[in-house]
Order: C-alpha cells, then structure tokens, then sequence
C-alpha cells in the first residue's frame, strides 16, 4: 500500500476506535447513571421499582422535622403544594437545611412509600432553589 | 459620580473596540494601510479603558456605594475590606467585566510582543480580539451592567457576599481561570487571521504555541484551586464533584492540551495543520460554551448566578458568531494546506495522533454528559434529570489508562518512524522496580492494597520512568544529565505533574475514610487507627459572624493535633454555614465537619480520613509549572 495512504487508514481507524470506546463508554454510563427527578405528585402517579435511584424534590413542610436524640436519624415531610412525601435520611444535613427551604434527595423509595435518601442537596444560597423544585413548585401553585 | 465615569469608560471601549475589530473591511475597501496601523494603539486604548473601568467598580465597592445595584446585593459595611476588594468578582456582572479585562491583558501583551512583525498578520489577530471583546462588552452592557444604580431609594445596607465565596482561594480562584478562558481566544485569533492572510505555516504554529501553553497553565491553575476550595469550604471533604461547571472548565484544559501537543507536530513537520486550526476553533467554543454554561443558569450547579433566559440567548448569539464564522471562514480558506512528511505507527507523529484523538474524544463525551440533561429533557416533554458521576469515573478511565501509556513511551519515539526499541525494556524495568517498592511503601502505611491504588501505582511509575527516570539513566555524565533535565523541563514537570495526580486520585479514592456520628463531651470514636476525641465546645464572635466551635483531639500512637471546626452564622445574611477543620500531613489529611447539637451536649460530627489528597493538588502545580515554563521559552524563541 502506498505510504501516505497507509497512514491515512492508520489515522481513520484509530479515530474509529477512539470514538467506538468512548460511545460503548458513554451508552454504558447513562444507562446505568441517570437520575430521573420526582416531584411528591409524579410519585402519587407513577409506581417506581424499589430498586431505581431517583431524586425526588420540594419544599420541607412546617413542623415537620423530626429528629432523634443523640442519632443522626432524621425524617422529614416535602412538598410541593398538592403531594407529600414522607423522607428519612441518616447523616448531617447541608447548612441550608431548614423549614421551608428548597431541597434535592437523592435514593430509593421503599414498599410503604417513604422515600430513604441517601443524599439530601440544599443549595448554597439563601434565595436560590434548586431548578427542578423551582420548576415544580411553579406548576404547582 | 465615580460609577458614572466608569460606566462611560465601558461604552467608550465598546465603541473603539467595535472599530478596531471591523477596522480590516475598511482595509479591505480603500486599501489603505492606515486601518492596519490603528488597530493596535485602538486595542490599548480598550484596555486602558477597561481597567480604568474595573478600578472604578473596585473603588466604588471599597467606599460602599450600595447606590449600585450590583454592590447592594454582594456586599456589605461589615466586610472585611479585602473581601470587599474580591467582591468586585463575586458575582455574575463583575466577574464579566473581569473576564473582558483578562482578555484584554493577552491583547495587549500579544501587540507588545509582535510590535516588529508582519503588519497584516498582526492587526488581523487584534482585531479578531476586539470583535471577542466588543461582543462580552455589548453583553455586559445590555444584559448584566455592573453600573446600574438602584433610584431614588438607595439601600443602606449591603445583602453581603455569599459566606461561601468569603475566601482566600476564591479570591484569586476567578481571576486564574479567566485568564485561561480568555487566553484560549488568542491561538483562536491567530488561527482566523492566519486563514486570512493564507500564511498556515510553521511560523504560525510557533506562534500559536506559548499560547495555547500559558492558557492550559492557567486553566489548571484555576481548576485547581476551585478543587481545593470546594473540598475545605463546603464541608464535604470531595474535590471534584462532576458538576456542570467543573465540567465546563474541564472541557477546554483537555482541548488545550490537545491542542499544543498537536501544534507541536505542525510546527516540527508541517502536518496536521487543518487539525490544528480546528482545535483553535473547538478551544475557544468550549471556552464561550463554559462561561455560557455558568452564566445562563440552565444547569443545576453550586456555581450558578443567574436565571436570566436573554442572558442565555444572548451568549448563544455571541457563541454561533464566532464559532459558526469561523468554521464557515476555515471550510473555505484551508483546502490547500499540503502535508509534507509521511510517518508509520511507531512514530512522534502517530503518539501524538492517539494523544489528540483520545483527548478531544474525551473532552467531547465529558461534554455530553454535561448537556445530556438538556436534551433529554427536549426530548421527553419536560422530564428533569441528572448524570451522575459514575458516569464520568467509567469514562475517564479507560482514557486516562491510555493517555497514560502514551506519556510513558511519547519521548523515546522518533519523528516519522522509529528505529530502536530498547527503550521500551529499559522503561518496563525501571518502571516495574518502582511499581514494586511504592506498592510495598503504600501497603506499609495503610495495611492494604486495592485494584484502583495498582492501577495508579503502575500507571505512576510507567510516565516516572519514562519521563525522569530513564532521562536520567541515558546520560552518561553529570553535564549531559543537566542538559537534558534543563531542556525538557517544561515537559517532564508537566508529564510528571500528571502522574503525582493520577497517583493521588487512585489512592484517595480507595483509601479514603468517612463516617458520621454523634459524639458527646469526652467521647473519642476510632476511625482506622486513629482516635477522635470531642474535648468541649466555644462560642465566639468575629468580624462579620459568630461562632460555635468544637474542639477536637487526633491521636494515633500520639497526639497528632487539635482542631476545632466551626458552625459560623453570619450576621448580615443571617447564613449559617459549617468550616470544616482539617489537620494536613503528607500523607493523608484528617478532616472534621461539626453538624449539630442532637441532645444534650452531644454533637454530630463527619469524619473523614483522606489519604494523598495534597499530592493532587501538588500534581496540578507541577503540570502548571511546566506549561509556564515552556511558553516562556517559546516566547523568547518567537
């Protein structure tokens, strides 16, 4: 084969393989690390499989936090002004945990319907709420 | 008053810039060199304009002008003034102006450095700068104008600068990476006025190279700092999260590193031009499509300032300008570039396709990722989700493995097609001998081994040996070795500076400790082989915030430290927010985050045990280091 056009196909199958790997790679991933985002009302609609990691969202309710003595157990109710959704979380909360501030969880929803998070997001400003809960609660209202 | 001048000063450097950057169509009409000659001293004048502007916005932040809207939302009388002074860049419309005056600074250090050269060339190149800058000027002016003052009623206090933000690291954190982003506009602008005047050469690629170094050296400059910020100020002890924003400031070190290795190989050979020209382009895209990304609001992110829709369009416009023109102005101007040399697999010129193949492959999925959200929620009516980040620990790694083997083998290649291959028993020696002794070392301290610290560990030793070690064996004399170190310094800090970074993100990763308990007065919790022990509580007041802070004792065999981490509530925002404690070492940092009383004197507390995490940050230093090093050489060579 001619020289030039030798490195030509040297060129183009590398790029092939490159790309290749990296779509395998890129298919794998989402499939496998997607997290679809609930509202309290979405999850009253839909039945989701115990075993899915979602992310669910809303606003936590008045007095309804619930802490144990000397745990880090926690619960708490979210809303979004037509659905609740009861949440139980172990670990320390973000600073900006708080009543009536906008959350993210992260985790499964168990058989009784309460939602075990693994992860609990508020954001890191005071007038900010996360998009999804802005969104949802806008809908909402 | 002040804030009037200032404001004056941005809309005079909008208009020159506006004429210095279509300057070259009145070249082009009258055929007069006279629109050659005045886009230089028009560009300096843009950014004396510029920074007098910004000194005004700083000025008028240290006197609390809270008559300006923009300095009523961000800071307060009760700021410390060196925060006040970092405020200016605290959020969205200061950080802007700050991005033009970055740019700014390479237009003008580029017309200082090419004074003496080809006239054309250099005025094409500036006025491609001034378009840039024209464009954010426009945007800052008509979109997110720091100088809007809130009439009549004028607040008499501050909202305060984000707690978060009020930071040593942050402080310098934006003006670093703005520097990178902005720097990528220059290889970018050479490229287009270098398809202008048709003068796709060597000379253009030397030119473009300290360029598109320095922009990467401040790019990871600027990462990783925000890395190392995040991972003490947010109190989770992570240092790289996945976020859209990493993402976006990710994307385009990758593109410039790409790009001056692959301008290396147009500048030795004279190949890979077009390839070249493309990832001036890709660059500079992803640079506009980063501060897009962080400024429009669109993706959900710890970094997102504004909810602004015509923000949004607005940089879409600025983004399909440029790059769309450009792509368009490249399809029809580079049909002719001749290749000269032809070159086998076993060669420089093929270590450095794989190089930019596999870089820009990556740059583009870690892209996709990041936007996947967007289109999957075009595509499903609405649907919102997220990409977590083991999508991007399955993506880079396969990746990294690569790029890896190639840093290893890169320097003992020949350009066109390599004859000797004892290198290659050479480096699999050395490097084996010091996969061996650091896995040994790694099992001593930490009493374990996994597949993620063997990975690391062999991919450490394979760039060690191949860029330092085996340097060092082939020179035979003293003087030779100090040649050679000398005149590959930039590279083998760089190359080097990746491996310290692989090597601590392997370890870090899988040797990391954490748990969260509740500890009461007295109590100690063991994590590993080290006892943390809760000793009392304080509360005080400092500055702008008062405080509740833990005392706590680390021992192993001894006392290591004590260190206190802190839950501050800040007085004029009324924020609470956590300061972790973290007590460094060499080789691991014990870190402790204070949640929140639970009962009666006890407290809940995040421990955490993060092994080699400093060699992380050291590693970026060194790929910094290196870059600077070499564009400074490649400087004094133009």
């Amino acid at each position: 084969m001619h020289p030039l056009r030798k490195q030509r196909l040297y060129v183009v199958l590398s790029i092939l393989f490159g790309t290749a790997t990296a779509a395998f790679l890129v298919f794998k991933g989402l499939s496998e690390n997607i997290n679809l985002f609930y509202s309290p009302s979405d999850l009253k609609e839909e039945k989701i499989s115990v075993d899915t990691q979602i992310r669910v969202g809303g606003m936590v309710k008045k007095d309804s936090i619930n802490k144990e003595n000397n745990s880090l157990r926690i619960s708490f109710v979210i809303t979004d002004f037509e659905e609740d959704l009861l949440i139980t979380y172990e670990g320390i909360l973000p600073d900006l945990f708080s009543e009536e501030a906008g959350i993210v969880a992260k985790g499964k929803i168990n058989e009784g319907g309460i939602f075990i998070a693994n992860e609990v997001l508020a954001k890191h400003d005071e007038n900010y709420m996360p998009p999804e809960v802005a969104k949802t609660l806008k809908d909402k209202k | 008053m002040i804030v009037e001048i200032g404001h004056i000063l941005l809309i005079g450097a909008l208009v020159i810039s506006f004429i210095a950057g279509f300057s070259p169509l009145l070249r082009f009409l009258t055929k007069d060199n006279f629109y050659y000659m005045v886009i230089g001293p028009m560009n300096n004048l843009v950014c004396l304009f510029i920074f007098l502007s910004f000194i005004t916005l700083i000025y008028s932040f240290l006197v609390d002008d809270f008559s300006v809207a923009y300095i009523a939302n961000n800071s307060n009388t009760l700021l410390p003034t060196y925060y006040k002074f970092a405020a200016t860049w605290g959020a969205h419309e200061g950080s802007l102006l700050l991005w033009i005056f970055c740019l700014c600074l390479w237009s003008t250090t580029y017309f200082f450095l090419n004074r003496q050269k080809d006239e054309e060339f250099v005025a094409l190149t500036l006025s491609v700068l001034n378009q840039i800058i024209f464009a954010f000027i426009a945007f800052t002016l008509f979109t997110s104008n720091p100088f809007e003052r809130i009439l009549p009623i004028v607040p008499i206090e501050g909202a305060d600068l984000n707690p978060l933000l009020q930071d040593f690291a942050f402080t310098i954190h934006p003006p670093l990476l703005y520097l990178g982003y902005s720097g990528l506009a220059v290889p970018f602008a050479l490229s287009l006025s270098a398809l202008i005047s048709k003068k796709i050469d060597s000379v253009w690629a030397r030119e473009a190279r300290p360029w598109s170094l320095l922009s990467s050296g401040f790019l990871t400059l600027g990462i990783a700092l925000g890395s190392w910020w995040a991972y003490y100020e947010l109190g989770w002890g992570g240092w790289w999260f996945w976020d859209p924003v990493e993402n976006a400031a990710f994307v385009p070190w990758l593109i410039s590193v790409a790009m001056f290795h692959s301008l290396i190989v147009t500048e030795k050979r004279g190949i890979y031009k077009n390839w070249s020209i493309l990832l001036s382009i890709l660059a500079f895209a992803a640079s506009i499509l980063g501060t897009f990304l962080v400024r429009s609001g669109i993706l959900t992110s710890v970094h997102v300032f504004a909810l602004d829709p015509e923000r949004g369009v607005f940089i879409l416009a600025i983004f399909s300008y440029f790059i769309l023109g450009s792509l368009i102005f490249y399809s029809f101007l580079n049909n002719k570039l001749p290749g000269r040399s032809t070159y086998n697999l076993a060669s420089k010129e093929f270590g450095f396709l794989l190089n930019n193949v596999l870089l820009v492959i990556l740059a583009l999925s870690i892209m996709f990722g990041t936007l996947f959200p967007l289109i999957y929620e075009a595509l499903n009516d609405g649907d919102q989700i997220s990409v977590g980040a083991p999508y991007y620990e399955i993506l880079i790694l396969p990746f990294a493995l690569a790029l890896s083997i190639l840093q290893g083998v890169g320097l003992y290649l020949s350009w066109s097609s390599t004859k000797q291959f004892n290198f290659l028993n050479r480096v699999a020696i050395e490097s084996f001998s010091i996969f061996v002794i650091l896995s040994l070392l790694v099992f001593f301290v930490f009493g374990k081994l996994s597949w993620g610290t063997f990975l690391a560990i062999a991919m450490f030793s394979w760039i060690f040996s191949g860029n330092l070690v085996d340097a060092t064996y082939q020179s035979t004399q003293l003087q030779e070795l100090k040649s050679i170190l000398i005149k590959r310094f930039g590279m083998i800090s760089a190359h080097l500076g990746t491996a310290f970074l692989i090597l601590g993100v392997g370890i870090v990763t899988t040797f990391s400790l954490e748990r969260d308990v509740v500890l009461e007065k007295g109590e100690s919790y063991k994590l590993g082989n080290t006892h943390f022990i809760f000793k009392e509580m304080q509360e005080a007041k400092r500055l702008n915030y008062s405080f509740q802070s833990a005392n706590i004792e680390i021992r192993e065999e001894g006392l290591i430290d004590q260190i206190s981490p802190e839950k501050r509530n800040y007085l004029s925002s009324n924020q609470v927010m956590t300061e972790a404690a973290i007590k460094p070492t060499l080789l691991q940092d014990y870190y402790v985050t204070l949640g929140e009383q639970v009962g009666d004197g006890a407290w809940s507390f995040k421990l955490q045990i993060k092994p080699f995490i400093r060699w992380i940050w050291f590693g970026a230093i060194l790929i910094a280091l290196g870059t600077f090093v070499s564009s400074y050489r490649h400087v004094k060579r133009l």
